[in-house]
């Protein structure tokens, strides 16, 4: 597949998805540029999960069609530009045999291909991400030995690891201390600014990342999008999208 | 005790058990990590269906032990990863009903009990050339595939979604470890036996991960015990006349009781 430059990391149009019979989400239509920080936010059990793995290709939508760089989804093969952390990436099993730098070293795989080992290119790229993510001390340590905080970061480390043009987190605080919290809201900011990769970053907490995001997607089974983040961000706003009753907290940075 | 080396049967017997004993860590290792172990266990029930049915016939036990394990290992996968099964469920199914099957051949046929004996605990005594050969060729086979696609699986092991997202064929890849591990399963039963090669299987990368290192060295460490158990046990069964798989296990057990102990945490 040629590569072609396109402003557009996503593009969806009427997506739709079902589980057994249930409408999962609809009304689907919104795009993603080049260097964007979006928040995917909703309450629990909205499909902002499930607009994510539709997004990755990990579930397949019942309607609609995903762009994927100017690509449709179904022949797109790049997966290597999108970073991915997932929900509760920092639980994990704690006993599993992997050291630091094999946990980032696998973001590396898909782009290697089969029967190669790592090139200086590879060796590189982990380092940098390693560094950037500040774990290169933690290089032979055990994944299962580190704190939550140290654990998503290595996670980020590895999704950058393949150098993405775009980074989807979702909701990687679960387990995580307040402290490496905002460490690593300011990680993503870097990310965005100082290095362009677009974000998309899944949170109930959209207050802490206000002032970064250029656009939001509320998502409650149907998609609204808003390019006004500073608008959404109300408490009134946000209470009238959870819908009654919701507690909303409202607090300034 | 070296003259024992003299004795085709025991040439044979280790080099089949070496060639076990590689085949069942490398391969033991992805199944232990996803929390797979009983599918070790399941698909050698399956096999000694074929088995049974094999002696029934009068065709070669150990292809349609191949047959039989290759087709359960398939279902099993389809199972769990297409309709999301819980795959310690689907595992129960195929081995309480596997085992019923195998029972009600063996009951039906009533004649064949002494050599399904050596099936079910295993015998050195029945390693012949030709089985050696069969296990040379799909045991390589099986080793390139896998060292092969060893990054690949080893990241399905740790987070198989991340693994799918970043453009790794992890249905195709899954589909074909179960493959594997079922015709290893399969080509052990002379040796091991049926009731037995499980532990070959899981205990080998079980003592091995109690060391607290990286997966790669893990791997390693996991064949190297299964190949001195596969020795030790060998050894044990020629000198006080034991059944080898019992004399493997139980050499595994106390090398895993060892580990243990050295690796308290």
């Amino acid at each position: 597949m040629p590569l072609k430059f396109s402003p557009s990391l996503f593009e969806v149009n009427n997506l739709r998805f079902e589980r057994r019979g249930n409408l999962v989400l609809k009304n689907g239509t919104f795009q993603i540029l080049r260097g964007e920080y979006c928040a995917i936010i909703g309450p629990n059990g909205g499909g902002k999960t499930t607009l994510v793995r539709l997004l990755l290709g990990l579930e397949k939508a019942t309607s609609g069609e995903i762009k994927l760089f100017g690509y449709d989804q179904k022949r797109f093969r790049d997966w290597s530009r999108i970073g991915y952390v997932p929900q509760r990436s920092a639980l994990i099993d704690e006993s599993f045999p992997a050291t630091v730098r094999e946990v980032v070293a696998m973001g590396r795989y898909a782009k290697r291909g089969i029967l190669s080992f790592e090139s200086d290119d590879d060796k590189a790229a982990i380092d940098e991400a390693m560094d950037l993510m500040g774990v290169s001390d933690l290089s032979d340590r055990l994944i299962g030995n580190l704190s939550g905080g140290q654990r998503q970061r290595v996670m980020i480390a590895r999704a950058l690891a393949s150098n993405p043009d775009v980074l989807i987190v979702d909701e990687p605080n679960t387990g995580v201390d307040v402290e490496s919290q905002h460490c690593f809201y300011g990680l993503l900011r870097t990310l965005n600014k100082t290095k362009k990769l677009s974000i998309l970053f899944v949170t109930h907490d959209i207050g802490v990342i206000a002032e970064d995001i250029t656009r939001v997607l509320f998502v409650n089974q149907s998609i609204l999008v808003s390019q006004n983040p500073a608008e959404i961000v109300t408490c009134n706003e946000m209470s009238r999208l959870y819908g009654n009753p919701s507690h909303v907290i409202c607090h300034n940075h | 005790m070296l003259e024992m080396f003299s004795y085709p049967f025991m040439q044979n017997a280790f080099i089949a058990g070496i060639m076990i004993a590689i085949l069942s860590s490398l391969s033991g290792s992805f199944i232990v990590l996803r929390r797979y172990s009983l599918l070790s266990e399941t698909l050698a029930h399956v096999s000694l269906v074929g088995v049974a049915v094999g002696l029934l016939c009068g065709m070669s036990p150990l292809w349609m032990a191949v047959v039989a394990s290759l087709v359960a290992s398939w279902l099993i996968e389809y199972l769990r990863s297409v309709h999301g099964m819980y795959s310690d469920s689907v595992l129960a199914l195929f081995l309480s009903g596997s085992l019923a099957l195998a029972i009600v051949i063996v009951s039906l046929a009533g004649s064949f009990n002494a050599s399904l004996f050596s099936y079910l605990f295993g015998s050195i005594l029945s390693v012949s050339n030709e089985d050696l050969w069969v296990m040379g060729v799909a045991g390589s086979l099986s080793v390139a595939l896998l060292l092969a696609f060893f990054k690949e699986l080893y990241f399905i092991a740790f987070d198989e979604d991340v693994a799918r997202a970043g453009g790794i064929r992890v249905t195709l890849l899954n589909f074909m470890l179960v493959s594997i591990i079922a015709v290893i399963i399969a080509l052990s039963i002379r040796v091991v036996g049926t009731l037995l090669i499980g532990a070959l299987m899981v205990i080998p990368p079980v003592a091995a991960i109690r060391f607290g290192i990286g997966f790669y060295h893990t791997t390693l460490l996991s064949m190297g015990i299964a190949l001195v158990s596969v020795v030790i046990g060998l050894s044990a069964s020629y000198l006080f006349s034991l059944p080898s798989g019992a004399a493997i296990v139980l050499s595994l057990l106390v090398i895993f009781i060892i580990v243990l102990v050295i690796n308290r945490r």
